[in-house]
């Protein structure tokens, strides 16, 4: 399993826990104005990703990031990017 | 599988047998630090249905300055953690002030949640060359809110739980100069001084000084998107300190407190192994590591002079331990200090087991300290309702490890708290004493029993509603009459709260009963009636009793009616009435007497030394 994979799996099963929706559902329709996707439950989401992943998201982006897909896409760059900065440290 | 996933499963199968999560992974709950795991739980306990009046229904309103969010789930958690079984009534945003003035909070809530932030106290505007001014709008803000808290305290029944504020980074530093910057400084700490006031006001209000939690735990206390986005001011970090808090004071508002310090000696109240090293070679005070364990000493002492009953839990030889106690230049705690020393080879659970009969205490009054992760273990598994708190790795930590969960926390300190050591020595003295009696009557009139029964005076309150939330086993309706219903009966010519005191030979038990009697068109009813269970098995019930219906009778009473409704701890009060000579009535639970014709039930073994 690749990090990207291990991140999706993550960020899915964060999603699904918090919308109260499952990974398949998450996966078929993958429009989180969809799910419930209200401010607390963004900010909660956002608040687990960033415990568990060890990532600082920047709130414009988080906010801009309308899919599962491209919440996925987000987490991942900050992760690789949390990454590097650490290799650099 | 790690034991957060573990954890969270064993909640979400507890929430499909539709039944509390068990004491052990209450235990595992209370002990989490990561706030998102927290917040789980409590998502996950959102679902729980009501189970009965066990553990301790609790229904807690949270009232907010600023946008509730994540305290709902983290104090869901820590409030099911402590063993009550809570329901939120979450206030809507931006109502706090219109909810307080209007004394109107929805769902009869027991406890009020104030959860605060510091733009309730700061203008929009102001300026920074006018410390001054800012401060004066500061404490005129506290003014505001303090009417509003005593107005709506005449409305509500509730108790209300405030915090003091942390002071924001940004007040303190956008004032450049020191001097300035030390005078807004001064006046935030004023705000917390007199949010920590408001306690001193009424004795319904808590204040939890978060403030200075915060100041002791590494976890950021805010969260500027979060604050900027969605008016969250904490991070989850702050509000599960936070959580944690109001949890403590809720927990001991519902008489949740534990009541018993259980504690090993070797390399727990001192270093080393005193089989080992014998008396000389222990490790207690002086230098490090000595000093951690004389620190220890140092803080059950405390909770002794508090009123937590101190028992010793120990593997050793009796002698050697007791000639260590009495001897040891640098032991604090002495033999007379510990109500039971259970100083043996037997299994610790077993130890526990005997002591809580002595003392006539659940297990769930316990708490256990020791350094082996066997016998914390095993009294863990024989003793489920034991708090185990562990006394193993660095001896520094001792004192934190035992003080972190506010296990023995009481709302106030009352007389019998105070007493409640020496209380239970004589009681462990008394169970010996009981030996070499042909019968237990005769056993009973060599203690030389006097009940002293009166209506219950201001200064009683306070013990009598402390009873009422704590007595759970000799209650026979289970009804909890808190300080203020109780102080407001007691002045009600339609009502008569009594409180019941014992002594005996060995010394004064203090109030150990009380009962709320309703008296209207002459019938008196007893609406509760409690008594601790220190004195079971002396028939100070009945003399309570006889004492109830002289009363009745002098007052002309036509029918005195008792009531007995059962819950899964008070089967021991079952039948009370009828042995007291009432008689069932056709309404569901209550049994009647006629207070003029009625016999006595008052033992011959119990004098009142008011009536003799």
């Amino acid at each position: 399993m690749t990090e990207m994979d291990d991140t999706a799996s993550v960020v899915l099963n964060t999603l699904s826990e918090v919308l109260n929706k499952s990974t398949g559902e998450l996966r078929a329709r993958p429009v989180l104005a969809t799910h419930g996707w209200d401010s607390l439950a963004s900010l909660e989401v956002l608040s687990r990703l960033e415990s568990g992943l060890t990532v600082t998201l920047d709130l414009r982006a988080y906010h801009a990031a309308h899919t599962v897909t491209a919440l996925i896409d987000l987490v991942a760059a900050a992760a690789t990017s949390n990454a590097a900065a650490g290799r650099r440290g | 599988m790690n034991d957060f996933t573990e954890l969270l499963d064993g909640l979400r199968a507890a929430v499909a047998a539709r039944s509390a999560p068990s004491p052990g992974l209450r235990q595992r709950l209370a002990g989490l630090d990561d706030p998102a795991t927290v917040r789980r739980a409590g998502r996950i306990l959102a679902e729980l249905p009501p189970s009965g009046p066990e553990p301790r229904p609790i229904r807690v309103a949270v009232l907010a300055t600023c946008t509730i969010g994540p305290f709902e789930h983290l104090l869901r958690a820590t409030l099911v953690a402590t063993g009550t079984q809570p329901t939120l009534l979450l206030g809507d945003y931006g109502t706090f002030d219109l909810s307080l003035a209007a004394g109107e909070i929805g769902g009869s809530p027991d406890v009020v949640t104030c959860l605060l932030d510091e733009r309730y106290f700061l203008p929009r505007e102001w300026s920074a060359v006018d410390p001054d001014g800012l401060a004066a709008h500061v404490a005129a803000r506290f003014a505001d809110l303090r009417g509003l808290i005593l107005a709506c305290l005449e409305r509500t029944p509730a108790a209300f739980v405030l915090h003091t504020v942390p002071i924001p980074a940004e007040l303190r530093d956008s004032v450049i100069s020191w001097r300035a910057r030390a005078t807004v400084g001064r006046a935030w700490h004023r705000l917390n001084a007199d949010l920590l006031g408001l306690a001193e006001e009424d004795s319904r209000i808590t204040v939890v000084d978060l403030a200075g939690e915060l100041a002791d735990v590494a976890v950021a206390c805010r969260d500027d998107r979060l604050h900027r986005y969605a008016d969250l001011p904490y991070t989850d970090g702050a509000l599960l300190v936070l959580a944690r808090q109001v949890a403590r004071v809720v927990a001991a508002r519902s008489g949740l407190s534990r009541k018993v310090l259980a504690l090993d000696l070797d390399n727990t109240l001192w270093g080393g192994v005193l089989g080992e090293t014998g008396e000389a070679g222990l490790q207690l005070g002086g230098l490090y590591p000595g000093n951690c364990y004389q620190a220890l000493q140092r803080v059950v002492r405390r909770l002794r002079e508090q009123g937590v009953i101190l028992v010793l839990a120990s593997k050793n030889d009796a002698g050697p331990v007791d000639e260590a106690l009495a001897n040891h230049p640098e032991m604090l705690l002495r033999p007379q200090d510990f109500a039971v020393r259970a100083v043996n080879w037997s299994a610790k659970a077993e130890n526990l087991r005997h002591a809580a009969e002595t003392l006539n205490l659940a297990a769930s009054a316990f708490v256990f300290m020791d350094d082996s992760p066997f016998e914390r273990g095993h009294v863990a598994a024989e003793l489920p309702g034991v708090a185990v708190v562990a006394a193993d790795g660095d001896p520094a930590y001792l004192v934190r490890s035992l003080l972190r969960s506010g296990w023995f926390d009481v709302p106030e300190l009352t007389d019998t708290d105070l007493k409640r050591p020496a209380l239970y020595r004589s009681r462990a003295l008394r169970t010996g004493f009981s030996t070499g009696f042909a019968s237990s009557e005769d056993y009973l009139r060599a203690l030389r029993t006097q009940v002293i029964s009166h209506p219950v005076t201001a200064f009683e309150t306070g013990r009598v509603a402390q009873l009422a939330a704590r007595t759970n086993q000799f209650n026979l309706t289970g009804v909890r009459f808190d300080e203020g219903v109780t102080t407001a009966m007691s002045t009600d010519p339609d009502h008569l709260v009594a409180s019941f005191t014992v002594s005996d030979r060995f010394g004064h038990e203090g109030i150990v009963g009380a009962a709320w009697i309703e008296r209207r068109d002459r019938i008196w009813r007893v609406l509760n009636l409690v008594l601790s269970c220190r004195v079971f098995g002396r028939g100070i019930e009945f003399a309570i009793a006889d004492w109830i219906v002289g009363r009745a009778r002098e007052a002309g009473a036509t029918a005195l009616v008792g009531r007995y409704v059962p819950t899964n701890r008070n089967s021991v009060a079952a039948g009370f009435w009828e042995k007291a000579g009432f008689t069932p009535s056709d309404e569901d639970g209550t049994y009647t007497v006629v207070p003029a014709t009625a016999p006595t039930c008052l033992p011959t073994w119990i004098t009142d030394p008011e009536t003799k």
